[in-house]
């Protein structure tokens, strides 16, 4: 980044980063002196870590009588100006002694100025994750209000990208929303979702190859969530209910017509959305039947003719009409009746041949034929015949599997590549071998025989694999001389499909058939025509179509009402890291996967009943609770609904913006160390190890149970051990300063935890008991007078006993010595602190120095406090060290002055 | 007033302070049931943003012309509600603040029926008061540029540059001949090895080039009269000469004294027994000289250093006002001293052997490198408790320290040194002279208080001075230094505005009753009471600048003459009447 002109007006005096005790006080206090300041703080609230706090020491004030006039007296300061949920992304110090910055507001997802801070969005959230306010002690909910006292009193939603199976859907369907919802017991609500992004949902909840769940993170633990298995009962249960759609047209009813050509998911889809907006809309359909394929190709064992029925009332609700039986051959003629856009959706049902000798033999068909007939109960006769499906691919599947239903006596799979390389899905061989359909690899037909016209055998070649081929896959070379024929009745092509366009004119399609579009927009040359789904893209997924055909309607919509297409279509976030939701889950409890209820192979095979069954509500509300809310927010859209003032925007982004200001101060605090790395203490393993921090959570007003419980069952506590210096004053753990404060705040917490628990005894193991401040030795004596036990010794390990209770080994140093062991039931560890490293990346000129142990330098202590090794950029608080509250004011009172000084110097008279 | 007041009462659960003992639910529903009150609620947090936020449009929309909140301390949150009040178009003063906290819940932990009782009344009491509130404005009094700081130490050198530095003018006094304080004693200091001379010379340097910087040397200050933003301070230079000096500030920096043994206090008066100052002076010394470190004339082979002296004590017949302190910088000094010993030990090739006898090692934070530090460089450590001290004695020409070492065994340790270091704290200084001038409450300990160490930590009880450095309480020098920057930072906000608005709850004299009795003159601790002439009646008129509304001139008055404004008679009446009158329950 680049230093910002010289003499360009400051848009601040002073940018103070990080609004915990030492930013809020030194931004307050060069506020009163006159100086504008901004205040910039990562988090939602002000308060850093202070506010959190049960009480403070030695005086036990809470801390929000303390904090909250802080917070307070900064967000109403005429001269400080908040800037919450901002990060700064870099400073550098311009030549005339200002600073230029680059920071942005980030993404929270509500408006601030609208939101009012009811919490009724928290309320609907349905996923919630660990509170980091509550040190992860209990869950809050993504939508949320910090703590009770959060300045500004904001929600803000915590979205971590786009989660892998909503990412990954073509159609962008919540998957993570609606799984959420269903696992809250949501199910109108989880439906009403997913016609946001596809209104198709009892066909999706059977047929869709659901890319979501290979994507799936749970897929990396115990396997993938069944999230097609939760739509299948989602949609199952809302259809059982409403027979017929909760909904009629739109009420804003426009004039413009739109002519959709084909029936099938992109058609329907596209028609859906645009008779949303008002459109009216009309499909074309060459069938007796509208669905396309949905209703021609995929057999009914799969997806039934009622679900399609039942689907396609989702979009005729609306006012869609469609005309079936109707080829259209002309748009010319459309526009002449008058549509103002038309959408081409035919698909690609026509099929390849295969150009050998006997194709033309009575008992050749193609897998399309052949499927269509099935669909229509005009079922080929194949009973106690050998049937021959040739190809490998998921169009192979289904005539095959069809043809065992029919009672055929010997189905036959013939692929010219090896098993590994079948493209169609492997449940879904697997599902066929099952049914009893045999497999015939390697091989090509090289000719049909037959007599009389009618078809006799196949005369296949063995193969083997050569060179890889354009597509990656290794091309089939013949062997010759390894040609044999095997007896078969029917042969059915199931070797690729064409797009359905040879009713347009030439000129709109490529070589290979497709119509050409805009991949953006969908749009041909003609701009009120726009083409989608297979007859565009070659055949593909359903869902690839309803995508198509929502964001086809997205532009045509916006062609209609005259507005710019160079828009984007979704506002779709990166995905979210994997490999980080991976490793916060380590120590989520195991959740197998609840098996997909299904007919058995030897009974489903008998019928076009659907193997596959619903599950039940509560399989799957247990499924659903399998999903790990990789991306935090899972979309379910609830706050959106729940919101009065309508402040939630999904679309927001993050905000960024480039100031000057005259001097910087940074108070970026300390970080926590991390109690795990004291392995033998037991932390993370042991539920009633807790931190000093969680500790003062459960005691605090706002605590997590309302009652000073342990975590484990929930009681109370009766004898709880404190373990001073735990990771301080460590060199096993590299970090041999003393925290400065662990001794005060545990003698604070054995206090507290006497007043609310006066049953209960209270012991301190200490190395020394440093209470050096003002009115600390007294609160010290205070304590040991109250009946608070102090043993010089060190704990070594704590061990889980029998009664849940644990055993303490500590070495005792007064008395008679040696190794010795007490029995507690909740054990407190007074947790060391680290520097927050953040801070060096902060400035972008030369390196802000470091001391030996990673804080923020002070360059004089003694005489220049604060300042550090760039001049005009100064520290306050515990970004230099970790200190007390007392010593934090004094430290902030200090940078504030010395700020005023360096802008006197500076800037004098300005 | 003829028209009903519409009262607001906002009862504060504060987090279970005050809603775990007092039914808060129960008291705002009763007061409810006040014929002046308008609405009743609880907050959570009432001094929470949104609770505040909530207030305010409650106030706007509902024409409340009186506020009533019952929640903590008022030195708490007063302010905070009267801002709130003030942004809500509500006059400040027509609020009233209830202590439901430490008046009542904190102290009726036992019995919530009794308390939430009590809770009722006292909250009556506010809104009786309430409605009987004018609205009052502020004193703006203009505030004059100049600052004294008293004590020029290395805390009020620092001070009165940082001062400069803003554009204030100051005025440095040091009662001795020379500026500088104790940091011109101890030669290198811990943790960061700085030279205490050499720290103060640079100060001094910086200090006499600056034109907006005036030190007076041998001057105390005697007399102070004005207010807040515009003191008159009287300065004696050299013990005769008198200087008034006009300025906006006073800035306190009048350090520490050494705790000083009582005798036979670990042997102190034994020959060989020295404080920490001393050994530090003899070790400059030994250091500036390059040669060993002598004592009696033979080189000194073993050092004892005795920790806690004068800190942490426990009461008894010898020590009846014990200094229950702990004063925070001698352990680090201590064990800074145990390193700078064995750098003679480098130098010269003598061999020091040192036991440092410490209750707790409290090098705290980042000091506590300097701990590891004395130990990597030879100091044994040996811990005692206070029911068996150790004991200095003479032995064979040198000194027997004794002591129960309770890490290691059981019987008493005997260590032959040469040297005894009393390891000496600090102590409040003794300025009574001062203090009579200053009126600066004092701390249980002795040092200056401040108003709370959290919130307005270098503030003082007397607007417009600030205390900083060890005369709030024992510091080393960083922290002294950030404090007096800290002090510095609330005097600019101060001064550089050039006014500030004082409270307006000041005494009022009736003229017509008042005779000039002069009772009012004495009880006046502030000197806010002056005798003027009313045609040709003499009258007494309190100075609204000077008068804290501190009430004690009102009981006093024979003729009862002065109300304090916000605590007039007829509102303390009403409260007392609503207090007893029985309430209207829900």
């Amino acid at each position: 980044m680049k230093p910002n002109t010289e003499n360009r007006p400051l848009d601040y005096d002073v940018m103070v980063v990080g609004a915990g005790v030492a930013g809020m006080e030194t931004a307050a206090s060069m506020g009163d002196m006159g100086y504008r300041v901004l205040l910039v703080d990562k988090n939602a609230s002000i308060g850093g870590r202070a506010i959190l706090l049960s009480k403070v020491f030695p005086t036990l004030d809470c801390a929000s009588c303390i904090v909250t006039p802080k917070m307070a007296s900064v967000s109403h300061h005429p001269n400080v100006q908040l800037m919450t949920y901002s990060e700064v992304d870099g400073i550098v110090r311009n030549a005339d002694g200002s600073f230029a910055v680059d920071l942005h507001r980030k993404a929270s997802y509500v408006d601030f100025d609208v939101c009012t801070g009811c919490g009724k969005c928290e309320e609907v959230c349905t996923v919630t994750v660990p509170d980091e306010y509550n040190y992860d002690l209990v869950t809050r909910r993504i939508a949320h209000i910090p703590f009770p006292q959060a300045v500004p009193k904001k929600a803000v939603i915590t979205r971590r990208g786009e989660a892998p199976c909503t990412f990954t859907c073509p159609a962008n369907v919540k998957a993570s929303g609606y799984v959420s919802l269903v696992r809250a017991g949501r199910y109108k609500e989880a439906f009403d979702l997913h016609l946001e992004n596809a209104p198709l949902v009892g066909s999706l909840s059977r047929a869709c190859y659901a890319p979501c769940e290979s994507e799936c993170t749970r897929g990396d633990k115990e396997g993938t969530v069944h999230i097609r298995g939760i739509k299948r009962f989602m949609a199952d249960r809302y259809y059982a209910e409403h027979p017929e759609p909760e909904y009629g047209p739109v009420e804003k009813q426009l004039a413009t017509r739109v002519a959709i050509v084909g029936s099938g998911p992109a058609g329907l889809s596209a028609a859906f959305y645009l008779a949303r907006e008002g459109h009216q809309v009309t499909i074309f359909e060459a069938e007796n039947e509208a669905g396309g394929m949905l209703r021609t190709a995929i057999p009914p064992y799969r997806l039934p003719n009622d679900v399609v029925d039942r689907d396609i009332k989702n979009v005729t609700a609306l006012g869609v009409k469609i005309k079936t039986g109707q080829r259209v051959t002309s748009l010319p003629d459309l526009k002449q009746q008058g549509f103002n856009a038309i959408l081409l959706a035919t698909g690609a049902s026509d099929e390849n041949g295969l150009d050998i000798e006997g194709n033309e033999l009575n008992g050749v068909v193609g897998c399309m034929q052949f499927l269509h007939e099935v669909n229509v109960g005009k079922m080929p006769d194949v009973k106690d015949k050998t049937v021959m499906v040739i190809g490998g691919g998921n169009s192979a599947m289904d005539p095959a599997r069809a043809a065992i239903r029919m009672g055929a006596r010997k189905v036959i799979i013939n692929y010219r590549r090896g098993r590994k390389e079948m493209p169609a899905h492997d449940w879904e061989i697997e599902g066929a071998v099952e049914e009893g359909v045999e497999l015939m690899l390697m091989s090509a037909p090289t000719k049909f025989l037959g007599r009389n016209g009618k078809l006799t055998g196949v005369e296949c070649i063995t193969m083997e694999l050569g060179a890889p081929d354009e597509s990656g896959r290794r091309r089939p070379v013949p062997i010759h001389g390894s040609e044999k024929v095997v007896p078969v009745d029917m042969a059915v092509l199931a070797i690729g499909l064409l797009p359905s366009t040879t009713s347009f004119p030439a000129d709109m399609k490529n070589t290979k058939g497709l119509l050409a579009a805009n991949p953006q927009t969908r749009q041909t040359a003609d701009p009120d025509v726009f083409a989608c789904g297979d007859c565009v893209t070659a055949p593909t997924m359903i869902i690839n179509a309803i995508a198509q055909g929502h964001r086809a309607a997205f532009y045509m919509d916006r062609r209609l009402k005259g507005e710019a297409l160079d828009v984007p279509f979704d506002g779709v976030l990166d995905m979210t890291d994997k490999k980080v939701v991976l490793e916060e889950s380590k120590d989520f409890v195991e959740r197998q996967p609840v098996p997909q209820p299904a007919l058995a192979a030897n009974v489903r095979g008998k019928s076009f009943e659907c193997y596959e069954q619903a599950m039940t509500e509560e399989e799957a509300r247990q499924e659903a609770q399998r999903c790990m809310n990789c991306a935090e927010c899972s979309q379910c859209m609830e706050c959106v609904d729940a919101c009065a003032p309508k402040c939630i925007d999904f679309s927001q982004k993050p905000k960024p913006m480039s100031l000057n200001v005259g001097t910087v101060i940074v108070s970026t605090g300390f970080k926590i160390l991390d109690p795990e790395t004291k392995e033998l203490l037991g932390y993370g393993r042991l539920p009633d190890v807790v931190s000093g921090p969680q500790m003062d959570r459960l005691l605090a007003p706002t605590r997590p149970y309302n009652a000073v419980l342990r975590p484990s069952d929930g009681k109370e506590p009766e004898k709880i051990a404190i373990i001073l210096c735990v990771g301080s004053r460590d060199q096993t753990v590299c970090n041999p300063l003393c925290c400065r404060i662990g001794c005060m705040y545990s003698i604070k917490h054995a206090q507290l935890a006497m007043g609310a628990l006066p049953m209960a005894d209270i012991t301190i193991y200490t190395i020394d008991v440093r209470a050096f401040g003002k009115g600390y030795n007294e609160f010290y004596e205070q304590a040991k007078s109250m009946g608070v036990q102090f043993v010089k010794g060190k704990v070594a390990r704590i061990e889980r006993l029998d009664n849940g209770n644990m055993a303490l080994h500590y070495e005792d140093m007064l008395g008679e010595g040696g190794h010795k062991t007490a029995e507690h039931d909740l054990v407190v560890l007074t947790v060391g602190f680290l520097p927050n490293t953040d801070v060096f990346s902060l400035y972008k000129g030369e390196a802000l120095a470091a001391d030996e142990f990673g804080y923020l330098r002070e360059t004089d202590p003694v005489s220049e406090p604060t300042r550090t090794n760039v001049d005009g950029l100064f520290a306050a608080g515990t970004t230099i060290g970790v200190m007390d509250i007392p010593d934090t004011v004094l430290h902030s009172g200090a940078a504030a002055s010395q700020a005023a000084g360096y802008l006197e110097r500076t800037r004098g008279g300005q | 007033m003829t028209d009903k007041r519409r009262i607001g009462v906002y009862v504060c659960h504060c987090g279970g302070n005050i809603s775990d003992h007092v039914n808060v639910k129960e008291v705002a529903a009763t007061l409810l049931n006040e014929a002046e009150v308008e609405v009743t609620r609880t907050h959570l947090f009432a001094c929470s943003d949104a609770s505040q936020q909530e207030m305010i449009d409650e106030i706007k929309e509902k024409k409340l012309d009186g506020l009533v909140i019952a929640s903590c301390s008022p030195k708490l949150h007063m302010f905070t509600f009267r801002a709130m009040a003030e942004r809500a178009g509500l006059n400040p003063y027509q609020y009233v603040h209830v202590n439901l906290r430490e008046q009542c819940s904190w102290v009726h932990t036992g019995d919530k029926p009794g308390a939430t009782f009590k809770g009722i009344n006292i909250v009556r009491a506010g809104v009786a008061k309430a409605a009987l509130t004018t609205p009052l404005t502020p004193l703006r009094i203009e505030t004059q540029p100049r600052v004294l700081v008293v004590g020029a130490g290395v805390a009020g050198m620092r001070a009165a540059l940082s001062l400069a530095g803003m554009g204030l003018s100051v005025f440095l006094i040091e009662r001795e001949s020379e500026p500088g304080g104790w940091a011109t004693q101890v030669g290198r200091m811990g943790p960061d090895n700085q030279h205490g001379p050499e720290v103060v010379a640079n100060l001094l340097k910086q200090i006499r080039q600056h034109d907006h910087i005036i030190l007076y040397t041998n001057a105390e200050l005697t007399g102070k009269s004005g207010h807040i933003g515009d003191f008159n301070a009287t300065v004696r230079l050299n013990g005769s000469e008198n200087l008034t000096l006009n300025v906006g500030a006073i800035i306190v920096t009048t350090g520490f004294t050494p705790y000083e043994p009582r005798d036979g206090e670990y042997g102190w008066g034994m020959p060989g027994v020295v404080t920490l100052m001393q050994f530090r002076q003899m070790l400059e010394a030994a250091n500036a000289s390059g040669g060993k470190l002598i004592h009696n004339g033979v080189p000194v082979r073993d050092v004892g250093f005795i920790y806690c002296v004068g800190s942490r004590q426990e009461k008894s017949e010898e020590c009846p006002e014990p200094n229950t302190h702990c004063s925070r910088f001698c352990c680090m000094a201590t064990a800074f001293t145990g390193s700078l010993l064995h750098e003679v030990e480098k130098k010269t090739g003598q061999t020091i052997n040192q036991y440092h006898l410490y209750r707790d090692v409290r090098t705290y934070g980042r000091l506590e490198t300097v701990y590891t530090k004395a130990r990597e460089d030879g100091a044994l450590f040996l811990r005692w408790d206070p029911s068996a001290p150790p004991r200095v004695e003479k032995a064979d020409g040198r000194l027997a320290l004794k002591v129960h070492d309770t890490l290691l065994v059981e019987d008493e340790l005997e260590i032959g040194v040469d040297l005894v270091v009393l390891a000496t704290g600090m102590t409040p200084r003794p300025n009574d002279a001062l203090n009579e001038v200053l009126k600066v409450p004092k701390s249980k300990d002795g040092f200056y208080n401040e108003i709370h160490i959290k919130l307005r930590p270098v503030e003082t009880a007397i607007d417009g001075v600030c205390i900083a450095g060890t005369a709030q309480g024992p510091k080393n020098l960083s922290e002294s230094v950030a404090s007096s920057l800290a002090a510095v930072a609330r005097t600019g906000a101060l001064l550089k505005k050039g006014f500030v608005n004082l409270e307006p709850l000041v005494a009022k004299i009736d003229t017509d009753k008042c005779v000039w009795c002069d009772e009012c003159l004495k009880a006046c601790p502030y000197g806010a009471i002056e005798r003027i002439h009313i045609g040709t009646k003499e009258v007494a008129m309190a100075l609204d600048s000077t008068c804290k509304g501190e009430g004690a001139c009102v009981p006093i008055c024979p003729h009862d003459a002065i109300v304090i404004e916000g605590f007039r008679d007829d509102q303390i009446m009403a409260m007392i009447d609503a207090s007893l009158r029985e309430a209207v329950t829900a």
